[in-house]
C-alpha cells in the first residue's frame, strides 16, 4: 500500500512537471507581440516602451530561463508577479479560491442528490416510463450548455421577478441567506449537468449488482424490494459512483468556468478566461497548475478511497 | 507671485471663482446627502488607476472620482466647450503674451488622499512626465497622449501655488485638453507605476477597497477641498463582464448606474418598457466609426477608389441596420448638437457619400469605372476589423455595401489585442474602425488621427496644405475664423477620401430615477467625477 | 489496480461480426425496437448532419444579409424563426450554425481519436516501455479540464475554424489513445493475432490488419460521445469570445453578446440557437449511449 501510493505519487510530480512545460510552451506560441496584447488598452505602444517593458516583466530573456526562473519561483512558494495588475499573483489568486471551492462542492452534492436517487430508481424500475423519463431528463441537462441555463434563468428572473442574485461575493458572515442564494442557483445550473454522469453510473452499477446471485437470493427469501436494494444493493454500487464523483470534479471545473461568467461569481475559473484573454502568464500558469493538481489529486484520492472500500481491490 | 507676471495677469483674468458649484441641478430639489451609488463596470479597469497609461473609458470612468485635474469640464453642462470648463486644483487660470503663456493659480490648503499638502510642484511633475521632458522627475510606463503636449516648451512652477506652462506658439486648445478626463494630476511623492494598484488623488473619494475582478469600492473624501462636496458616501463600480448580465444587473437595481456607451438605442427601449421611470439620456460618446483605407498600397493609393468608397457605403441605411437608427451623421468633427466644430447638415448632404443613395451608388460605379474597373472586373480587396461585435456588425454591412459596385471585400478579423499594432503598421488594405476622441476639439482629433507622422494615422494620409491648415487654425485665437478654417479642413478631407467618417455613436445613458445630477456630457470620457451627484431616497 | 476514466473500461468483445451477418436495415429495425431512445438520439443526429449538408437549400434567406428594416422581428411566416439585431434570419443562421458546429464538432472529434487512436495502438501493440512512456505523456494531457485546455489552446492559436478544430482535438488524444489501447491490449493476446505473427507479418502490419479493424467498435462509440462534448466545448469557446469569428453563424456565438443583451425583447434570439445546441449534443447523447450498450455486453441492458 505504502509503495503502492509513493508510486502513484511519483507519477503524479512528473506528470505535473510534464504539464508545466505543455502549458508554458502553449502560452509563448500565441501570435502577436505580447506587449501589444497585454497593453492594449493604451491603444499604441511604441517600440522604445515595448523594450523597456519586456524588460520590466522579465520577458526579454530566453524561454528557457524564463521556464527554469516560473518552476524555481513556485518551488520557494512564489507565483510571481501579474503583468496586467502588477501585484503578486498570490494575492490575486487567493480570495478567489473560497467561491470556486465552495461552489465546486455545493455543485458536486446537488449532482450526487440529484443523479444517486434517480439513478437507483431508474435501475429499480428498469425500462418502465419512469426509467425512460428520467434518463431523458438526466440526458438533457448533460446536453444543454451550463451558461445557456445560467442565462435563461437569468433572464427568467429578470423579466418576472425583476431581481436578480447579487453579482459581487457575499460572505456568509455578512448575509447568510443572501449568501446561500448566491450559491444556490450557479450550482443547480452546474451540478445539473453534472448529475447526468453519475445518473448513468449509479443506473447501471445497480443493475449489475441486481442481477447477482446474491440480491436474486435475497429476493427468493421474501425480503422486501426496498430492503434489498438499501442494503444489498447500494452497499456495492457505491465504489463506481465514487470513482465517477472524483471523475466529475475536472468535468465540473469545465463547466464552473463558463457559469461563473453568466452570474459573475468572482472565482477562480471565471478569472482564468480574463487572464487569458490579458496573456497574464504567471496568472494563467498558475492556475492551470492549480487546477491540474487538484484534479490529479482527486484521481488520486478516489484510486485510494476504492481500496479502502473495496477489499477486492490490492495494490499491486 | 513675481509683480512682473501680475502685471501680464490682469487684462485677460478668466473668471472662474464660482467653482464647481456652478451649474444648477437638472431637478430643483435640494440636494441629499449620504448612499452609496452603484455603478455598472464593463471590464477590469486596465491599468488600475493609472489614467495617462491607457486610452479607455474602462479606466478613467470608475477612476476619476479619485483624481482631480488642473481645470474640468463643468460637470452640469452636456455639450463641453471653451466656455464651459471650469477651475478644480486651479482657481484661476489666464492665457498671457496672445496665448503663448498659460498661467494657473492653485488652491491652497488642498491635501493628497495621504495627508501631504498638494502644491505646483506635482503639476510640474505630472507635465514634465507627459511630455517626457528631459529632466522629468517621474517616467510613464507608456505614454499614449504625449502629442497633446508637443507644442508645451517648458512648465514652470515660481511658487508653491502657480504654474506657467509655455508654448512654441500660440495654442488655445490646450486648455480644453487639461480639461479631460484624461489629464488628472498625479502626486510627485508617490511612484507613478503606484497607481496601477492604488490611488493617491485628490478628487472627491477615497479608494476603499479594489476587489479585483469584482468591485472598486470609493469612500468620501471628508477633506475635499470644495465645501460641502460630495454629497454621496460612496461609490462602488460593479465589474460585470457579461452583456447580458450587465443590462439585467441595471434592470433589476443592482447598480443604479449604467457604463457609459453600453446602452443601445434597442436596450433603452427595452429597459424603459421594463421599468419606465428609468432615465435615459442620449448622449454623444466622442466615438466615430470610420473607414480607413491603406492609401500606399493598391488598390486605396488611388484617389479615385477611396472616393468610390466613401461614395457607396450608405450612412443613413449603416445607421438603420447597425444602430437603429440611433447614431448621428457626421463628418470628420461631429456635427450641433453632438459636437460644436462640425458643418451643418445641409453641408454635410453635399459631400461624397451623403446625398441620395442611388446617386451616390451610380457615382460610385462611375468612379471605379475609371479606374478602370467594372462587373467583370472587380476589385477583391480584404477587409479587417477588430473582433468585437460592434465592429463586425459594421464591417459585415459595409462588406454589402462595396459589393454593390464591384469591390468583393472578404472579412478578416483581427485579434483585439493585435488591432492597434497591426493598422499602425499598416498590414493592411481596408479596415473598419472606430476612433474615440478625449475631447470634441479639432487639435485633439486632426493631430492624432491626421498628422503625417502620428502613430494613430493608420491610413498614412499626409498632405502637406492640410497639415499647414491644421497648424493654422491651432494657433488661431479668433474663433470665428478658427471654425471657418476647420469646416474647410472638413471639406478636403472628404474630398480626399483620407478616412471616410460612417457615423458618430450615440450612448442612451441610463440611471434609476433616485440618481441626480448625473449629467452625461457630449464625451464619455470626462463627466466622471460625481462630486456633484446625489442620491434622492 | 488504477482507475481510469469511464471510455477506457469499454472493451472489445466481437461486435462487428455479428452485425457484419445481418443486413443493414435489420440491425437497424432491431436497434429501433430495443433502443428507442438511442434511435430517437439517432434520428436527432441524422437531422442535424442533412441540415449540415444541404443548409443552403434549407435557408430562407441568407444568413449574413442584415436587413435595417425588420431587426429583432418576432417569429413569423417571413422569418420563421425571428431575426436578430441586424435583421438576420436566425433560422437561416441555425441552418448554417449545424454545418459549423458538425465541420468543428466531427473535426475535432475525427482529429482527436485518430490521431489518439493511432497513439494508442501503437503504444498498446507495442507495449513496454514505450507503452509506459507513452501512458504517461497522455496523462499531462488528460490531466486537464477539456474546455481548460481548449481555451488556452485557442486563445494561443487565435480565432479561426482550423484554430477551433485543433484546441479542442488535442483533449479528444489521451482519451482516445486510452479507449484504443485497453482494446489492443486485450485482442493482442488473441490467436488469430498471435498466428500473425508466427506467420512472420511485420508488426505494423499486423497492427493495421489485424488489430485496428477489431477495436472499431469502442472507437465508434467513443466519437459519438466527444462528438457531443465537442459541440459543448465549440459552443462555450464562441459564448467566450474565443470560438469560431464572425461572421460564420456559429451557435455558440449566435448565444453571445447581443443575444442577452436585447432577450427581453426577443426572446427568440436566446432560445433558439439554446435549443440547437441542446438537441444535437442530446441526440449524440442518447444514441452515443445506446450504442455503447449494444456494442459493450458487459453493460447491456443498462
Amino acid at each position: 500500500m505504502k509503495t503502492y501510493i509513493a508510486q502513484r505519487l511519483a507519477i503524479a510530480v512528473l506528470t505535473l512537471f510534464g504539464m508545466s512545460v505543455v502549458i508554458f510552451v502553449l502560452l509563448r506560441m500565441a501570435p502577436g507581440d505580447i506587449v501589444d496584447v497585454l497593453f492594449s488598452a493604451a491603444g499604441y505602444v511604441n517600440p522604445s516602451e515595448k523594450q523597456a517593458i519586456l524588460r520590466e516583466l522579465g520577458m526579454d530573456k530566453p524561454y528557457w530561463q524564463q521556464y527554469v526562473q516560473w518552476i524555481t519561483q513556485i518551488f520557494h512558494g512564489d507565483l510571481g508577479k501579474s503583468y496586467r495588475y502588477d501585484l503578486p499573483a498570490w494575492q490575486i489568486i487567493r480570495p478567489l479560491l473560497p467561491v470556486t471551492i465552495e461552489l465546486a462542492i455545493l455543485s458536486t452534492i446537488v449532482a450526487i442528490v440529484l443523479g444517486v436517487p434517480t439513478g437507483i430508481v431508474s435501475a429499480v424500475r428498469q425500462d418502465s416510463l419512469l426509467d425512460y423519463t428520467m434518463r431523458v431528463f438526466s440526458l438533457a441537462g448533460l446536453s444543454m450548455p451550463s451558461f445557456w441555463l445560467g442565462m435563461v434563468i437569468i433572464l427568467v428572473l429578470v423579466s418576472w421577478l425583476a431581481w436578480i442574485p447579487p453579482l459581487t461575493y457575499v460572505k456568509p458572515t455578512e448575509n447568510f441567506w443572501l449568501h446561500c442564494v448566491q450559491f444556490l442557483l450557479p450550482s443547480l445550473a452546474v451540478g445539473y449537468r453534472s448529475s447526468a454522469l453519475i445518473m448513468r453510473i449509479t443506473r447501471s452499477a445497480m443493475l449489475e449488482v441486481l442481477r447477482e446471485d446474491y440480491i436474486r437470493t435475497a429476493r427468493a427469501k421474501g425480503q422486501g424490494q426496498r430492503a434489498v436494494v438499501w442494503r444489498h444493493a447500494l452497499k456495492n454500487a457505491v465504489l463506481p459512483v465514487v470513482t465517477v464523483v472524483g471523475i466529475e470534479f475536472a468535468f465540473l471545473i469545465g463547466g464552473l468556468v463558463v457559469t461563473e461568467t453568466v452570474f459573475n461569481l468572482p472565482g477562480v475559473a471565471r478569472f482564468l478566461v480574463e487572464a487569458i484573454l490579458w496573456r497574464d502568464y504567471p496568472i494563467v500558469q498558475n492556475l492551470v497548475m492549480f487546477i491540474a493538481i487538484v484534479v490529479i489529486l482527486s484521481n488520486l484520492t478516489v484510486d485510494l478511497l476504492y481500496g479502502v472500500l473495496d477489499p477486492r481491490v490490492r495494490y499491486a | 507671485m513675481r509683480p512682473r507676471l501680475l502685471l501680464l495677469v490682469a487684462p485677460v483674468v478668466v473668471a472662474a471663482a464660482a467653482v464647481l458649484a456652478a451649474g444648477t441641478p437638472a431637478v430643483s430639489q435640494a440636494p441629499k446627502t449620504g448612499g452609496v451609488l452603484t455603478v455598472a463596470q464593463r471590464e477590469e479597469t486596465p491599468q488600475g488607476f493609472a489614467i495617462h497609461e491607457t486610452s479607455t473609458v474602462s479606466t478613467t470612468w470608475p477612476a476619476m472620482p479619485c483624481l482631480s485635474n488642473l481645470v474640468l469640464f463643468n460637470p452640469a453642462k452636456q455639450q463641453e466647450s471653451t466656455d464651459t470648463v471650469i477651475g478644480e486644483l486651479a482657481e484661476k487660470w489666464s492665457w498671457q503674451d496672445n496665448y503663448r503663456n498659460l498661467v494657473f493659480f492653485l488652491r491652497k490648503g488642498v491635501k493628497w488622499h495621504d495627508g501631504q499638502p498638494f502644491t505646483s510642484k506635482d503639476v510640474k511633475f505630472t507635465f514634465d512626465m507627459l511630455r517626457e521632458a528631459p529632466d522629468a522627475q517621474g517616467k510613464l510606463r507608456i505614454n499614449p497622449r504625449k502629442d497633446w503636449y508637443a507644442n508645451v516648451v517648458n512648465v514652470e512652477a515660481p511658487d508653491p501655488f502657480t504654474v506657467i506652462f509655455h508654448l512654441k506658439r500660440p495654442q488655445p486648445s490646450l486648455l480644453l485638453m487639461l480639461a479631460s478626463g484624461y489629464t488628472p494630476i498625479y502626486a510627485a511623492h508617490v511612484p507613478p507605476a503606484q497607481y496601477r494598484t492604488s490611488c493617491v488623488g485628490t478628487g472627491p473619494f477615497k479608494l476603499k477597497e479594489w476587489r479585483k475582478g469584482e468591485f472598486i469600492e470609493y469612500v468620501k473624501n471628508p477633506d475635499y477641498f470644495v465645501k460641502g462636496r460630495p454629497y454621496l458616501d460612496g461609490i462602488r463600480y460593479v465589474i460585470i463582464k457579461e452583456r447580458g448580465t450587465r443590462v439585467a444587473a441595471l434592470q433589476a437595481g443592482q447598480v443604479q448606474v449604467a457604463f457609459p456607451g453600453d446602452t443601445s438605442k434597442t436596450t433603452a427601449e427595452q429597459l424603459k418598457s421594463a421599468v419606465p421611470k428609468m432615465v435615459i439620456t442620449r448622449a454623444a460618446e466622442n466615438v466615430n466609426e470610420n473607414v480607413i483605407m491603406n492609401t500606399k498600397k493598391p488598390p486605396f493609393d488611388n484617389l479615385k477608389i477611396r472616393l468610390a468608397v466613401a461614395h457607396a457605403i450608405d450612412r443613413r441605411s449603416l445607421n438603420q441596420a447597425v444602430h437603429q437608427g440611433g447614431a448621428a451623421i457626421g463628418v470628420s468633427m461631429p456635427s450641433r448638437p453632438w459636437g460644436v466644430w462640425g458643418p451643418p447638415e445641409s453641408v454635410v448632404n453635399a459631400m461624397p457619400g451623403y446625398g441620395k443613395p442611388a446617386d451616390e451608388k451610380a457615382k460610385a460605379r462611375k468612379l471605379m469605372a475609371e479606374a478602370g474597373f467594372g462587373p467583370d472586373k472587380p476589385v477583391k480587396v480584404e477587409i479587417v476589423t477588430r473582433a468585437i461585435a460592434v465592429y463586425v456588425d459594421m464591417a459585415s454591412f459595409i462588406v454589402n455595401e462595396l459589393k454593390q459596385i464591384g469591390i468583393e471585400a472578404t472579412l478578416k478579423q483581427i485579434e483585439t489585442a493585435q488591432w492597434h499594432a497591426m493598422a499602425t503598421r499598416g498590414e493592411y488594405q481596408i479596415g473598419a474602425n472606430l476612433t474615440g476622441i478625449g475631447i470634441d476639439d479639432p487639435d485633439a482629433n486632426y493631430y492624432e488621427n491626421f498628422a503625417c507622422n502620428s502613430p494613430r494615422n493608420y491610413t498614412f494620409y499626409c498632405n502637406e496644405q492640410i497639415a499647414a491648415l491644421v497648424d493654422k487654425q491651432s494657433a488661431e485665437i479668433d474663433a470665428k475664423k478658427r471654425l471657418a478654417i476647420v469646416l474647410d479642413i472638413q471639406k478636403k478631407l472628404e474630398d480626399e477620401g483620407a478616412r471616410p467618417t460612417l457615423d458618430w455613436r450615440v450612448d442612451n445613458f441610463a440611471h434609476w430615477p433616485q440618481v441626480k445630477n448625473l449629467i452625461p456630457h457630449n464625451n464619455f470620457y470626462n463627466y466622471g467625477r460625481m462630486q456633484d451627484v446625489w442620491l434622492d431616497k | 489496480m488504477a482507475v481510469r476514466p469511464i471510455g477506457a473500461e469499454i472493451e472489445l468483445t466481437q461486435p462487428a461480426r455479428a452485425a457484419r451477418r445481418d443486413s443493414f436495415w435489420t440491425v437497424t429495425r432491431r436497434f429501433v425496437r430495443k433502443k428507442p431512445l438511442g434511435a430517437a438520439g439517432g434520428a436527432l443526429m441524422l437531422v442535424m448532419v442533412l441540415t449540415a449538408i444541404f443548409a443552403d437549400v434549407l435557408q430562407t434567406h441568407d444568413p449574413i444579409a442584415t436587413d435595417a428594416s425588420a431587426t429583432l422581428a418576432h417569429p413569423s411566416e417571413a422569418h420563421w424563426l425571428g431575426t436578430d439585431h441586424l435583421g438576420r434570419d436566425i433560422y437561416s443562421r441555425i441552418v448554417h450554425g449545424a454545418r459549423v458546429s458538425l465541420i468543428v464538432g466531427l473535426g475535432s472529434t475525427l482529429l482527436g481519436s485518430v490521431l489518439g487512436g493511432i497513439i494508442g495502438l501503437l503504444s498498446g501493440y507495442a507495449g513496454g516501455k514505450t507503452d509506459l512512456i507513452t501512458q504517461r505523456l497522455l496523462d499531462i494531457l488528460q490531466g486537464l479540464p477539456l474546455l481548460v485546455l481548449a481555451l488556452v489552446m485557442s486563445a494561443s492559436l487565435g480565432p479561426s475554424v482550423q484554430n477551433v478544430i485543433i484546441a479542442i482535438s488535442i483533449p479528444i488524444v489521451p482519451r482516445a489513445a486510452r479507449v484504443i489501447r485497453a482494446s489492443v491490449l486485450s485482442i493482442r493476446e488473441m490467436q488469430y493475432v498471435e498466428a500473425a505473427r508466427a506467420l512472420g507479418l511485420r508488426h505494423l502490419r499486423i497492427a493495421f490488419r489485424h488489430v485496428l479493424p477489431n477495436t472499431m467498435g469502442p472507437f465508434i462509440v467513443l466519437m459519438t460521445a466527444q462528438l457531443g462534448a465537442a459541440v459543448l466545448v465549440e459552443a462555450a469557446l464562441s459564448f467566450l469570445g474565443l470560438g469560431v469569428p464572425e461572421p460564420y453563424p456559429s451557435w455558440g456565438r449566435m448565444l453571445s453578446v447581443s443575444a442577452a443583451e436585447y432577450a427581453q425583447k426577443a426572446p427568440h434570439l436566446v432560445l433558439f440557437p439554446g435549443l440547437a445546441i441542446s438537441l444535437a449534443v442530446f441526440g449524440s447523447n442518447l444514441f452515443g449511449d445506446a450504442l455503447r450498450d449494444t456494442l459493450d455486453p458487459r453493460l447491456r441492458g443498462s
